[in-house]
């Protein structure tokens, strides 16, 4: 609160109140992404699955390849085997990225508490040493 | 996750739109509900002080409002923009700012290194550190001084010099008093009644009603979950001893309007 945000009768100003109302304006709603990184590894699992089915699939077909357009046909069942694989390697990405992000996350608030724990078990034992 | 369905809307007859405002919130952990329909306004410049025993749900009411758990039904809005789900960083760049209970400092940091957190706000260090001393000076004479061995009233202070050098909108303060001796109790509620002074919002979470209804414009009591009654602290006073002592209220007051 410096004097820029409040007026002469002490009161926040209506100029920290109208920024307050922009800022808020610009907030993004989510609608209710409470846990994004759960909500990212889940469509990571997703894709990677997606992306092995897509795969299996495609081999399936190359091996079923017959007849005259069989090279042809082999050669579409490949490039979908790719585009599987490709969807999988996301797949696994997103998920990698996210669990790591929930991991540090969770192990940076542990280390936190810990600390703080250790810091108040030290002060305690210097007063009780005086 | 937010209903995204039914959500209430703001009072649009009232003139005034509030500041903060929870309608109709219901929120928990997991699959617990802790709040089971919270209707809050906290109008520009007003001090509102939460009352309630242990367990009645006042510091999830503040988790809600920094955002930090999302209601499972009912709606949160700023200036009357629904901002349900909005993640609890965007809320506090924004200008809504919590003092957790249990200060929330990093003790093995010094009282510049806490001070420095601030700054995630666009602040410059220096503005930071003007804020906080020139609020709180006693800090500015243990800068250097590791945060966990400060006493309980100044980490306290530390804390809430770290909120206001953000420069909030809204501020929500979580159990001032906790663990701390009552005449350091009255000090930082000397603060908090120079900051309210000052025209800003503030929704304060008390477990002792003693010193804050001596400031608040309006204060409510929780028990159980839900808002038994709101008004002003004189009117509050008579009700809290039977809701700390556990007498049950089924009156049209349960539901008071806003």
């Amino acid at each position: 609160m410096t004097d820029a945000h409040t007026d002469a009768n002490g009161t926040m100003s209506s100029s920290r109140l109208s920024q307050f109302e922009a800022e808020v304006a610009k907030l993004k709603v989510t609608g209710g992404g409470a846990n994004p990184e759960r909500l990212g590894s889940q469509w990571g699992i997703g894709l990677t699955i997606l992306g092995f089915v897509i795969a299996i699939i495609a081999w399936w077909s190359a091996l079923d390849a017959k007849g005259d357009n069989a090279a042809v046909s082999a050669l579409r069942a490949e490039i979908f085997g790719f585009i599987g694989i490709g969807v999988a390697i996301v797949g696994i990405v997103i998920w990698a990225r996210n669990s790591i992000t929930r991991y540090l996350r969770y192990w940076i608030i542990r280390l936190v508490y810990e600390q703080r724990e250790q810091t108040e078990q030290l002060v305690q034992a210097l007063r009780d040493s005086k | 996750m937010t209903s995204m369905q039914a959500v209430p809307t703001p009072d649009a007859t009232d003139d005034e739109v509030p500041i903060l405002q929870l309608a109709a919130v219901r929120a928990g952990y997991g699959r617990i509900d802790v709040l089971h329909g919270i209707d809050l306004e906290l109008r520009a410049g007003e001090v509102f002080a939460l009352l309630g025993p242990n367990g009645a749900g006042k510091s999830t009411t503040l988790a809600v409002c920094s955002g930090q758990i999302t209601p499972s039904t009912g709606g949160m809005f700023l200036c009357g923009r629904d901002v349900t789900g909005v993640a609890p960083d965007a809320l506090a760049r924004a200008g809504v700012c919590l003092i957790p209970e249990g200060r929330g400092i990093f003790p093995n940091l010094n009282v510049l290194e806490n001070l420095r957190m601030a700054t995630f706000t666009g602040h410059s260090f220096s503005q930071v550190l003007d804020l906080a001393f020139a609020q709180f000076p006693r800090l500015g004479e243990r800068r250097k001084q590791t945060a966990g061995t400060l006493s309980g009233g100044e980490q306290q202070m530390l804390s809430m010099a770290r909120a206001l050098a953000t420069e909030p909108a809204v501020l929500l303060i979580d159990e001032l008093s906790m663990g701390l001796a009552p005449i350091i109790v009255e000090e930082l509620y000397e603060h908090v009644r120079r900051i309210a002074a000052s025209g800003l919002s503030i929704l304060i979470v008390e477990q002792f009603a003693h010193e804050i209804l001596g400031l608040a414009d309006r204060a409510g009591i929780m028990l159980h979950g839900r808002l038994l009654h709101t008004g002003p602290p004189a009117s509050i006073a008579d009700e809290l001893a039977d809701a700390y002592l556990g007498a049950e209220h089924e009156t049209p007051a349960a539901h008071p309007s806003q």
